[in-house]
């Protein structure tokens, strides 16, 4: 039983992977490809390790610590690789007219 | 015609790895050399783990040839992109001279994940001759964590002359731990200068846990030199 969730989750988390390399195919700018990738990528990544953790429940505690390692540091790279991006101005996709960090400076530049 | 050029090779190749994938088969035993190795390392030099034992002591020379490669690419790193702030010709462009600072994030996120990055290296630098590690790897992993580092702190400068300084200091241990095999025990960098200890505890397996701090220290002092010059 517990080898069938586990194989479940496993599969689940290659679905997530896929769609993240399918977003990074699909998507049209820089900015959307790096949130399908990391977004998809983080849960798809748990998922696995959940996953092996029910195939393997003495290696739990190791795989906790895996998933709360990727829970810090994909986020933050995606976050840090955007805003480099952002600050060497590599374009937006034309329907987006939201750029949210942009306004946020050019207030604070205004009310400084 | 252009879709033939690509698909002909395609399937070509196609073909040779399925015919390797169909007539591969598991091999019943070890080849001679291969069997030799996984017998001696556990029963002469106490160490669980096969490849470090072999890296470490049968090959010990090898890995002090790649350490010097490494030590040679640093340098010519350092001679292609200059001293950091003076590439020459080029005046600095304007904006430029202060570097961006990270953001909050990242800063926040650093002050976690050092630390953590930090022992995971120690812990694999320390866990070479027991399971998977070594110092090579473990200094990778300590050059990673020096490089968010720099990226939370761009305007901090890394002391140049204190890596270069330790790292020789470890370049010449390993080589004084090698030669003090020479005259102890059966050649250069043989393990067996120190203690073999009991068969898989943590201080077992002779010199192999010395060498690879030595190792780890040399590697991480080198990449983090490379991560440097490679700063604006």
């Amino acid at each position: 039983m517990a080898e069938l969730i586990g194989s479940i989750l496993v599969l689940l988390g290659a679905v997530f992977h896929f769609s993240a390399g399918l977003g990074m195919l699909r998507m049209p700018d820089a900015y959307t490809r790096m949130q399908a990738g990391t977004k998809a990528s983080t849960l798809g990544n748990a998922l696995v390790l959940i996953g092996l953790a029910c195939y393997h429940p003495g290696w739990t505690l190791k795989l906790l610590v895996l998933i709360y390692f990727v829970f810090m540091t994909n986020p933050v790279s995606s976050h840090a690789l955007a805003r480099a991006a952002h600050a060497i101005r590599i374009p937006m996709v034309q329907k987006a007219d939201i750029d949210a960090l942009r306004d946020a400076r050019e207030q604070a530049r205004g009310s400084a | 015609m252009q879709r033939i050029v690509i698909a002909a090779p395609l399937v070509l190749l196609g073909l040779v790895f399925t015919s390797l994938a169909l007539n591969y088969a598991e091999p019943q035993s070890l080849r001679p050399l291969a069997e030799s190795y996984v017998k001696l390392v556990p029963q002469e030099l106490g160490a669980p783990n096969v490849i470090t034992g072999i890296l470490l002591t049968f090959r010990a020379f090898d890995t002090l040839g790649e350490v010097a490669v490494l030590f040679m690419v640093a340098a010519s790193v350092g001679l292609v992109l200059g001293p950091a702030g003076s590439r020459s010709g080029v005046p600095p462009a304007e904006g430029r001279e202060k570097p961006r600072p990270a953001s909050d994030i990242v800063r926040s996120a650093t002050q976690i994940l050092v630390p953590l990055i930090s022992i995971f290296a120690a812990y694999i630098i320390m866990n070479g001759h027991i399971s998977a590690g070594g110092g090579f790897q473990g200094g990778a992993v300590i050059a990673s964590g020096v490089l968010l580092l720099l990226l939370a702190h761009p305007e901090q400068r890394l002391d140049l002359q204190f890596l270069s300084i330790t790292e020789s200091l470890a370049g010449v241990l390993f080589v004084l731990v090698g030669v003090a095999g020479l005259f102890v025990a059966g050649g250069f960098l043989d393990n067996r200068v120190l203690p073999l200890g009991q068969f898989g505890a943590f201080f077992s397996a002779g010199a192999i846990p010395l060498l690879s701090v030595l190792l780890g220290i040399k590697v991480g002092c080198e990449l983090s030199v490379i991560l440097d010059r490679f700063r604006p």
